[in-house]
């Protein structure tokens, strides 16, 4: 497997997935929707696959002396790496915004999703919704990518609305305070971990599931 | 002597195509042509060998062993190349190589650089500025580098020039002779007049004959009257006539 991961990110990852890793500082944005920075960075991901169905590389990584179902296990190995290289940058981020920045004059009226535990728990969902949507999606063909992405895209979009207009709502106000003491964000981003890692894991099995069965 | 591939009843049901138990072997240091038409089943039959593309029925034995229940161990000696194909098109051979090299147990670095030379290809360049038989010269340099036993080609030949078509089934006919089996596919007639000992022919997903060369030419040598090329059997085999 570990093979396959280094086969991964050396022959198969579009550089853009790497770069595209940079949206994180998006959480530093006042006056944005800054959950937007977590689905650009599945865009990223999205151009390995763009390249991976170009370079043939399903075919060429299933006639590897390896066992098929790595190929599947590699490959989300992958994409969980991108997603928490992002995360952890993203909660660094976060951590700054509640401290040192927390008195900064662009942060003190927002009327956006401020960073803080809440969005990095929603932040985890847009990540889960990605795994679900277009990994999965792209396991039922191994070569069609264009329907899952879309799926994605509007899923992700819906749940970024979702996001953005929960602490509106009369009674909510405590999501997007940054006060770092909230027991309702605290729950949010632990909901947020269990749906990424239960959501990441069915979505695997399926797919390895799935790709012993396709015809390449 | 013990069979390289041995290939039992291989079928598979489409809804407009069938493979129907598709059976033959190959022997060390054989080159067997897999000869078809467009569409006759010849790449349905190499992936379903390699299980790319799943079988409804049939087996299939390389060196010995089921090939579902040692696939890892069976792929380590064997090579697949496609003619037409580029795998990481923009990357450069030495990378692709680097990479490759890590899943192969009997890896040979200096294996490589032999062949490198001897197809004189620049390791530095990407794979989408090789021509197409160079192209195809890379996958035989990475089979290979492995000391594969078994290669196994779909259309190698399809779309090369006389010169590489001659130069590619020269390559056969010497590895052939170091004891490597090879089955190909191929509809170009001529490449297996020089380099083929067996043919497999193959049409409408239906085996019509697996056997030695000059067997297959005797056999059709009362019916057609003389004794006819593969082009000649082929086009008697195949022709249809159009009404418009």
């Amino acid at each position: 497997m570990g093979k396959l991961l280094k086969k991964e990110m050396k022959l198969t990852a579009s550089p853009l997935s790497y770069w595209f890793i940079l949206f994180s500082f998006m959480t530093f944005l006042p006056g944005y929707p800054i959950l937007v920075g977590g689905f650009f960075v599945c865009l990223g991901i999205f151009f390995t696959y763009q390249q991976a169905v170009e370079y043939d590389d399903i075919t060429f990584s299933a006639l590897l002396p390896i066992r098929k179902k790595d190929v599947v296990k590699a490959k989300y190995a992958f994409v969980i790496i991108i997603q928490m290289i992002s995360f952890v940058l993203s909660a660094l981020f976060t951590v700054l915004r509640m401290t040192l920045l927390s008195e900064a004059k662009v942060y003190l009226v927002n009327q956006m999703m401020n960073a803080n535990l809440f969005y990095l728990g929603f932040l985890l969902l847009v990540f889960a919704v990605f795994n679900t949507c277009f990994m999965k999606g792209f396991f039922k063909t191994a070569y069609r990518i264009g329907k899952p992405f879309i799926i994605f895209c509007i899923a992700g979009f819906l749940l970024i609305g979702v996001g953005e207009m929960l602490h509106h709502l009369p009674g909510m106000e405590a999501l997007n305070s940054t006060s770092g003491t909230s027991l309702i964000q605290a729950f949010v981003l632990l909901f947020g971990i269990v749906i990424y890692v239960v959501q990441t894991l069915i979505s695997m099995n399926s797919s390895e599931r799935n790709f012993e069965k396709i015809d390449l | 002597m013990e069979s390289v591939l041995e290939v039992k009843g291989l079928s598979k049901k489409y809804p407009s195509f069938e493979l129907k138990s598709v059976g033959f072997h190959v022997d060390p240091g054989m080159v067997m042509g897999f000869v078809g038409r467009n569409g006759a089943g010849k790449t349905t039959t190499l992936k379903s060998i390699l299980n790319l593309v799943h079988p409804d029925a049939g087996s299939v034995r390389v060196f010995g062993l089921d090939f579902m229940e040692n696939e890892d161990v069976i792929k380590q000696q064997i090579g697949y190349a496609v003619g037409g194909v580029s795998y990481y098109n923009r990357k450069r051979i030495c990378d692709i190589v680097a990479v490759t090299k890590m899943f192969y147990e009997n890896w040979d670095d200096s294996e490589y650089k032999h062949y490198l030379n001897a197809f004189k290809l620049d390791e530095n360049k990407k794979l989408k500025e090789l021509s197409s038989g160079m192209k195809v010269k890379f996958y035989l340099t990475l089979a290979l580098s492995h000391h594969a036993k078994l290669l196994i080609l779909d259309e190698p030949t399809s779309g090369l020039d006389p010169v590489s078509r001659e130069e590619i089934t020269d390559i056969f006919t010497k590895l052939a002779q170091k004891g490597v089996a090879i089955l190909f596919s191929t509809h170009i007639t001529s490449d297996l007049d020089r380099c083929a000992d067996s043919i497999t022919y193959i049409k409408n997903g239906e085996l019509m004959f697996s056997g030695n060369k000059s067997e297959f030419i005797r056999s059709y040598t009362e019916s057609m009257g003389k004794v006819p090329s593969l082009e000649e059997i082929m086009v008697f085999i195949e022709k249809e006539e159009v009404v418009l």
